[in-house]
């Protein structure tokens, strides 16, 4: 009889209805866990940089807890070295001593309170590892791709006893601190995924060669921690189902799956199914590999080994997992950034509060941040990172309520409007156009996946009706209907403003409006040139070049995208190149005549550039009301680009702590 | 204002020289600055030989990203020639990679080479030149073999004597 740790009943639940195979036990090893839903381990950087579990941390996996509503619930992966060179990420929890054990056991009981299952995993970072020292471990000593990551040591024989003692170790304090189950990591180019893959093994000895001699130090920790861990706690482990690195001789997808059927062997419970390596060259998981890419990948696991496969990877929404496990080609429904940007989405899909996730963009900013050394934030979740603060969490009810005129239904107005009247103030949001979403109407038709960005209006929108927002849509806000109104509140979300270029030929007929070009208004000739080289002008340059059009790229900015993270801009730069679109960035157009542009570089070069239409993407802030409100004596807040002129994130995070402010 | 075209190129050509100019003095500047801090003892083509070393596999770093094994291995070794040729280029000479005699090999051939120039105007001997730039392809090479496991190997076949006539190298698989 398999064990159950929480008793959940979700009959009564509409998403229990609506995704029925999401919502239905699975037994693992000998533990039995009451649904489909994982929260998988991911790094976050709040811990120390010695290792100790924070306040910050505990808040945020309970949050997690709280999501997966009885499913698993896994912290992020803890090194195991006390020389550090298996720590990957500056704030990495570490397991390397039982001083680490009381820390770790405030997540394990932050997760149970939730009624969730705790998951502890095991992961030394190798070759991508060595935060702090000079030098990171590996089987072989083969060069870095990417000058971020440390030299590799290779291993002796004595340090790979030494890395499977630390796994057998650290497991049982796992175990100790109150984890339910227990995780190996081997996928990203993390250590375990060193050994096995012909790419960085090129040992000669018992622990490289052939496959089954390159998984011999992972057969070696799985027994190892099983042992530890006793029946009652299932060991799984993370394996790569494809690596991505064949342009540098790794493993093979065949390989890949004998290495699946390897662990199986060894006793591990189950596979979470990954792809990709940080250096291999392929995209996986940002927003322009289509939702469900991957998912085939699961299917061909399950063809090979008997034991769950679990798997996340372009999975946000739930009909497409609950699809696939209801077809036995998935048993455990993944998530990292989906439950990064909505802790609580799984939870909501149960209460038939579909509409009410927050869905992450795929934008990897939570990836860059950490890469560099910074705590983890969402590009579209405000509230991520502050857990532990409860003014972010569960901001106050407002002392007075307030009668708020809101300017502009884009994603800042929305955001500022739904967290204030959430708050209990009567927000009203105006815009002159007949629809929610401002400019993100006209930014989601650039390709490459932009289309996504609108699931933040359509949460946003749910929220404004929720807390009873009042639209007035079409309904241009003037002084007039200020002064007739006279709110106690004004908050500005009017967007920016494209302001005419300051050139010669600034008024020339082939100058055309951005948001015309991305709606298709405004006719566009055969070569175009896009002033601009930030997010807008990027994504219109692409949707024209899309079309076939000859695009040049102008922009004051040093480099195309300086306003893009760095885990999406590769994707960006590549897709330019791809499209043939020239980019000459930190100029200027110092004109516009009947032939084309004048392009001048920061130091004073100039050549012409032949076009039909120029497009101007710059923005400014939008000063427009700001005097009329001031003068009426009524509080004003500027929020989004009428503030500066930024991005999605900034708009979303901007509205959210004025809404929690007002 | 219309642009003048032959101005601006004559104003970018005088400040590309000028800033390719500039590599070849910087080094022998710091060359200067190393054997002075490594003493009397030192040996100036050692010093010499081991910043070839230091630089090359400083260089093949950023090669790594760019080379691509699936493209073949015929692809593979021209573009690693090609990648090898473009620092010449770079530094303000010519020279390109083109296909060897026999069958898996690459030449590089540079026609025009600013270092022995350099060397000169700092009274560098000429052999410190070749072998150096042998070197420092060396240690390219060597980590560019480890990365992708295949052993390759590079030879200077000529060297330019003074600045005239050529230098070729020899790429290929080593045994």
């Amino acid at each position: 009889m398999a064990r159950l740790l929480f008793e959940w009943d979700y009959s009564h639940h509409p998403g229990a209805q609506s995704y029925p195979h999401l919502f239905k036990p699975i037994q693992i090893g000998n533990l039995s866990v009451p649904n489909r839903i994982k929260y998988a381990a991911t790094e976050d950087n709040f811990n120390t940089h010695d290792g100790f579990i924070t306040d910050a941390d505990v808040a945020y996996m309970r949050e997690r807890a709280k999501g997966v509503v009885g499913g698993l619930c896994f912290m992020q992966g803890v090194y195991m070295d006390p020389g550090r060179q298996g720590q990957g990420y500056v704030g990495q929890a570490a397991c390397w001593d039982d001083k680490f054990i009381p820390g770790l056991k405030r997540i394990a009981d932050a997760v149970h309170a939730e009624r969730a299952v705790a998951g502890f995993q095991l992961m030394d970072c190798g070759r991508v590892g060595a935060v702090d020292v000079d030098y990171c471990h590996g089987p072989s000593a083969v060069p870095q791709r990417l000058r971020i990551f440390k030299p590799v040591q290779e291993m002796t024989k004595a340090d790979i006893q030494d890395v499977v003692r630390q796994h057998v170790d650290a497991a049982r304090r796992g175990v100790a601190a109150g984890f339910d189950m227990m995780e190996i990591s081997g996928i990203v180019g993390y250590l375990i995924s060193n050994f096995i893959s012909s790419y960085t093994n090129r040992r000669n000895d018992e622990y490289g060669g052939d496959i089954r001699g390159r998984m011999r130090m992972v057969v070696e920790i799985i027994q190892g921690v099983k042992k530890v861990c006793g029946p009652d706690v299932p060991v799984g482990i993370r394996l790569c189902s494809e690596e991505l690195l064949d342009d540098v001789r790794g493993n093979t997808p065949e390989e890949s799956m004998e290495t699946y059927q390897i662990a199986e062997q060894a006793g591990a419970d189950y596979i979470s199914c990954t792809l990709g390596w940080q250096e291999s060259i392929y995209p996986v998981i940002s927003r322009d590999i289509p939702m469900g890419n991957w998912v085939h990948l699961a299917k061909r696991a399950k063809q090979h080994v008997k034991i769950p496969i679990q798997m996340a990877y372009r999975l946000f929404k739930p009909g497409l997992p609950n699809e696939k496990i209801g077809a036995g080609e998935l048993d455990i429904w993944e998530m990292c950034r989906s439950m990064i940007a909505d802790p609580l989405m799984p939870k909501k899909v149960l209460e038939g509060r579909e509409n009410e996730v927050r869905h992450c963009v795929a934008c990897n900013l939570c990836l860059a941040r950490l890469f560099r050394d910074a705590p983890m934030t969402c590009y579209i979740n405000p509230v991520c990172a502050h857990e532990s603060h409860p003014e972010f969490m569960d901001p106050k009810p407002a002392q007075e309520q307030k009668r708020i005129m809101v300017v502009g239904a884009g994603p800042a107005g929305l955001e500022c409007a739904y967290m204030a009247a959430r708050r209990g103030h009567e927000v009203h949001v105006y815009d002159r156009r007949g629809v929610i979403g401002g400019t993100l109407n006209e930014a989601r038709n650039a390709p490459y996946g932009d289309d996504e960005l609108w699931t933040c209006v359509e949460y946003q929108q749910a929220m404004c009706a929720k807390y009873g927002v009042q639209l007035h849509l079409g309904a241009e806000v003037t002084e007039a209907l200020i002064q007739d109104e006279l709110p106690d509140t004004v908050v500005l979300a009017s967007g920016p403003v494209y302001p005419q270029l300051k050139a010669p030929g600034g008024d020339h007929t082939k100058l055309v409006n951005l948001l015309d070009v991305m709606s298709g208004r405004a006719p566009v000739g055969r070569k175009v040139v896009v002033y601009g080289n930030r997010k807008p002008g990027i994504g219109c340059a692409l949707h024209l070049a899309k079309q076939g059009k000859k695009v040049t790229l102008v922009g004051r900015e040093k480099s195309a995208g300086f306003d893009v993270n760095p885990s999406f801009k590769w994707r960006y730069l590549i897709y330019m190149r791809q499209a043939g679109i020239s980019a000459y960035n930190d100029c200027v157009i110092e004109e516009v005549n009947d032939e084309g542009v004048i392009v001048k570089s920061y130091d004073g070069y100039r050549w012409p550039v032949v076009c039909d239409t120029v497009i101007v993407s710059e923005r400014e802030a939008n000063p427009s009301l700001k005097q009329v409100v001031q003068s009426e004596g009524i509080e004003l807040f500027v929020i989004g680009d009428a503030l500066v002129p930024r991005n999605l994130s900034s708009a979303v995070h901007d509205g959210y702590r004025i809404g929690m402010r007002v | 204002m219309p642009v003048d075209a032959e101005k601006e190129i004559t104003r970018l050509w005088r400040a590309l020289h000028a800033a390719q100019d500039e590599i070849g003095k910087t080094y022998y500047r710091w060359r200067q600055v190393a054997l002075e801090s490594a003493g009397p003892g030192a040996k100036p083509l050692d010093v010499g030989l081991r910043a070839a070393e230091v630089f090359g596999k400083e260089i093949g770093k950023g090669f790594l990203p760019r080379l691509n094994w699936l493209k073949g291995e015929e692809a593979f070794l021209m573009n690693l020639g090609r990648s090898l040729a473009d620092i010449w280029g770079t530094e303000g000479g010519i020279a390109a990679a083109e296909k060897g005699a026999a069958a898996g090999e690459v030449t590089i051939r540079c026609t025009r080479d600013p270092w022995p120039s350099w060397a000169k105007e700092y009274g560098v001997p000429m052999e410190e030149v070749a072998l150096c730039r042998e070197r420092m392809f060396q240690a390219i090479i060597e980590d560019v073999s480890l990365f992708f496991n295949v052993p390759l190997k590079i030879e200077l076949v000529k060297a330019i004597p003074r600045g005239q006539g050529e230098t070729v190298m020899r790429l290929s698989k080593a045994a």
